[in-house]
C-alpha cells in the first residue's frame, strides 16, 4: 500500500524493491551458465532454483508480515 | 474481494491535462495508459504478422504434396509464427492490459518506474523487427522451431543469431516490465487497499511477473550459451564437442512450462473480472481463486519435463513429472469451478465480453483436458510431436489467452476510449471466432491421433480431408479476426458516448473513474475501506 510518506521515500523504497527484483533476475541468469560448468548441471540448477525459489518465499513473506503488522 | 466502497467519487485530478502531442507524445511517453496503448496496438500488428505466416502454413497444408512454399522456408514459418505469437503478440498483449489496468485498479497515479517502462515498450518493436527481419537474412530465418533445440539452433544461419539477440531484448524488455508491475503493486496501492482486497487481474499480474523474474533470465541465459556455441568455441550443447543437446532442452523447459502459465495467468485475470460484471455476482471463492493461481505457479516450475518424455529418462522421473502435471489439474480446476460458481443463479447478460470469457471456460477447459491426456507418459510417447500437441497448445492459447484478451478488450473499452463499441459487430466477431476456430483446430485432435506429425510440409493422403477442413477454418477465423480491428476503429471514431460504469457489476475502482479515463488518475489516492 501506499504509505503516508513523501515522495523521495517512497522512490527509495520503490528502487530497493526494484533492486532486490533485478539482483534475482541477475543471479539467475548467470547461475543457469555457471552451473553448466559443474559436474551435474542439473543439481547445481536445482539447488540455484530452489535457493531463488526460498529467497522469494521469504521475501513475499516478510513483506505480507510487515503489511499486516501496519 | 468482492465490492470496493471507497470515499473518492473521481480520483482524478485535471491539473495538468496536458500533454506532448503528435508523435513525440508516443515517443517520449512515461504514462501508463499511452504505454498500454502502445502494447496493445504493437502486439496487435505481430498478431497480424504471425496470423498471415499461420494462414501460409495452412494453405500449404491445405492438400498433401509442396503447392505454395519450400519445405526449408515452411521451417522457417513454423519457427518464426511461434515465436512472434508468444513474445511479440500475447505476451505484450498481457503487459498492455497491465500496463493500462493495473495502476487504475490499485489506485496508484502511474507504474512505479514511468521511464523504465517507456524503455520498455521501445525495446520491442526493434526486437519485433529483428525477429522478422531474419527472413531477409542469409539462410533464411530460423527453422529450429519455437524451442530453438541443438543440433539444428546451433548449425543454422545469421537468422538464428538475430533470432537470438532479438529474445535477448525482449528477455529484457518483459524483466524490466515486471519489475515495474511488482514495485507499483507491492509499494503504490491506495490506502486499505490488502493484498486480499485486491482485484483478481491484479493478483494474476502480480504472479505473472514473478515468474517472469525468475525465468525469462533462464531463456536468456540458454540462448546465451546457444550463441556462445555458436560463435566462441563453447560446447554447451554442441555434441560434437562434447555438450549435451538434451540439457539444452531441460534448461529451455524450466522456462517453457513456466512460460505458458505467463501467457494464460493474466488471461485467467480478465476472465475472473468479466464474468462477476455480467452475472453481476461477486466473484464466488475469491481467496482460493488467489491461493489457486499461486499454485499453479509454484508447479509450474516442477513440470518442464513432461515436455521431453520421449528423449529419455528414469521411470521414476518419469512418473513424478507425469503426477506433478497432473497435480496441476487440481488448482485449474479450483478455477474453473469458481468460475461457474460465480455465474449459477447470477443476472447474466451475455454482452461481448461474457461471450468470450464463456468461450474461453469452454474452449480452456478442453485444451486443459488434452493436457492431461499428453501428461500420461504412454499416452504422450505415442502422441508426441503429432497435431494433436498442436490442436491442444493453440485451444489453451488461442481460445484460451487470445479469447480473454478479447474479452478485456471489448470489457475496457468503454473505459479506455470513452465510447460504446457495436455491441452487433462484437457478436459476430466471437461467434465467427468461436466457430472457425473449432472448425481449425478440433480436427487435428484426429490427424494427431491418426499418426500425423507436427512441423511438416506435406503429409500422407489418409490426413487430406481433416487438412482441407482445418485449412478452411483457418482462413475463417484469420479473417474473423478483421472484425476486431473494425470495431476498435468504430468505437474510436464513432461510437456512443460511454458513461463512467457502463456494465452493472462492474465495482473495481476503475469504473469510479469518468469515460475516457483521464490521462492523470488517482493523483490523490482514493481511499479503499
Amino acid at each position: 500500500m501506499q504509505p503516508d510518506i513523501g515522495v523521495r521515500p517512497r522512490r527509495a523504497a520503490n528502487l530497493r524493491t526494484a533492486t532486490i527484483l533485478l539482483s534475482i533476475a541477475a543471479v539467475f541468469f548467470c547461475g543457469i551458465i555457471v552451473a553448466q560448468y559443474s559436474d551435474t548441471p542439473e543439481v547445481a540448477i536445482g539447488v540455484l532454483g530452489l535457493a531463488v525459489l526460498g529467497f522469494l518465499v521469504v521475501s513475499i513473506g516478510r513483506n505480507i508480515g510487515s503489511r499486516g503488522r501496519q | 474481494m468482492s465490492s470496493i466502497p471507497h470515499d473518492h467519487a473521481a480520483g482524478h485530478e485535471h491539473a495538468h491535462e496536458h500533454h506532448p502531442g503528435g508523435i513525440m507524445r508516443w515517443i517520449m511517453t512515461t504514462n501508463h495508459k499511452d504505454i498500454g496503448t502502445l502494447y496493445l496496438w504493437f502486439s496487435f500488428i505481430m498478431f497480424v504478422a504471425g496470423g498471415s505466416m499461420a494462414m501460409l502454413i495452412r494453405a500449404e497444408l491445405f492438400q498433401p504434396g509442396l503447392q505454395l512454399v519450400e519445405p526449408e522456408f515452411f521451417n522457417q514459418l513454423n519457427t518464426v509464427h511461434g515465436l512472434v505469437m508468444i513474445f511479440g503478440a500475447i505476451m505484450p498483449a498481457a503487459v498492455g492490459f497491465a500496463n493500462w489496468q493495473v495502476p487504475m485498479m490499485i489506485g496508484a497515479p502511474d507504474m512505479a518506474f514511468g521511464r523504465l517502462n517507456n524503455w520498455s515498450f521501445w525495446l520491442l518493436p526493434f526486437a519485433g523487427l529483428l525477429l522478422l527481419g531474419s527472413f531477409l537474412s542469409p539462410g533464411g530465418a530460423p527453422s529450429a522451431g519455437w524451442t530453438l533445440y541443438p543440433p539444428l539452433s546451433v548449425q543454422t544461419g545469421m537468422g538464428m543469431d538475430m533470432t537470438i539477440f532479438a529474445v535477448h531484448i525482449m528477455g529484457a524488455s518483459s524483466i524490466m516490465g515486471s519489475i515495474n508491475i511488482i514495485t507499483t503493486i507491492l509499494n503504490m496501492r491506495a490506502p486499505g487497499m490488502t493484498l486480499m482486497k485486491m482485484p483478481l487481474f491484479v493478483w494474476t499480474w502480480l504472479i505473472t511477473a514473478y515468474l517472469l523474474i525468475a525465468v525469462m533470465p533462464v531463456l536468456a541465459g540458454s540462448v546465451t550459451m546457444l550463441l556462445t556455441d555458436r560463435h566462441f568455441g563453447t560446447s554447451f550443447f554442441n555434441a560434437a564437442g562434447g555438450g549435451d543437446p538434451v540439457l539444452f532442452q531441460h534448461v529451455f523447459w524450466f522456462f517453457g512450462h513456466p512460460e505458458v502459465y505467463i501467457m494464460i495467468l493474466p488471461a485467467f485475470g480478465i476472465v475472473s473480472t468479466v464474468i462477476p460484471a455480467f452475472a453481476r455476482k461477486p466473484l464466488f471463492g475469491y481467496a482460493s481463486m488467489v491461493y489457486a493461481t499461486a499454485s499453479i505457479a509454484i508447479l509450474s516450475f516442477l513440470v518442464w519435463a513432461h515436455h521431453m518424455f520421449t528423449v529419455g529418462m528414469p521411470a521414476a522421473g518419469q512418473l513424478f513429472f507425469m503426477y506433478a502435471t497432473m497435480l496441476i489439474a487440481v488448482p485449474t480446476g479450483v478455477k474453473v469451478f469458481n468460475w461457474l460458481a460465480t455465474m449459477w443463479k447470477g443476472s447474466m447478460t451475455f454482452e461481448t465480453p461474457m461471450l468470450f470469457a464463456i468461450g474461453f471456460i469452454f474452449l480452456f477447459t478442453m485444451g486443459g483436458f488434452t493436457g492431461l491426456v499428453l501428461a500420461i507418459v504412454p499416452v504422450d510417447i505415442s502422441l508426441h510431436d503429432t497435431y494433436y500437441v498442436v490442436a491442444h497448445f493453440h485451444y489453451v492459447l488461442v481460445a484460451g489467452s487470445l479469447f480473454a484478451f478479447f474479452a478485456g478488450i471489448y470489457y475496457w473499452l468503454p473505459k479506455w476510449t470513452g465510447r460504446m463499441y457495436d455491441e452487433t459487430l462484437g457478436k459476430w466477431h466471437f461467434w465467427l471466432s468461436f466457430i472457425f476456430f473449432n472448425i481449425t483446430f478440433f480436427p487435428m485432435h484426429f490427424l494427431g491421433l491418426a499418426g500425423m506429425p507436427r512441423r511438416v510440409p506435406d503429409y500422407a493422403t489418409q490426413f487430406t480431408d481433416w487438412n482441407v477442413v482445418a485449412s478452411i477454418g483457418a482462413f475463417g477465423f484469420g479473417l474473423s479476426q478483421f472484425l476486431l480491428l473494425v470495431a476498435v476503429l468504430k468505437t474510436i471514431r464513432s461510437g456512443a458516448p460511454a458513461p463512467a460504469r457502463p456494465w452493472d457489476g462492474a465495482d473495481t475502482l476503475e469504473w469510479t473513474l469518468p469515460s475516457p479515463a483521464p490521462y492523470h488518475t488517482f493523483e490523490t489516492p482514493p481511499v479503499v475501506k
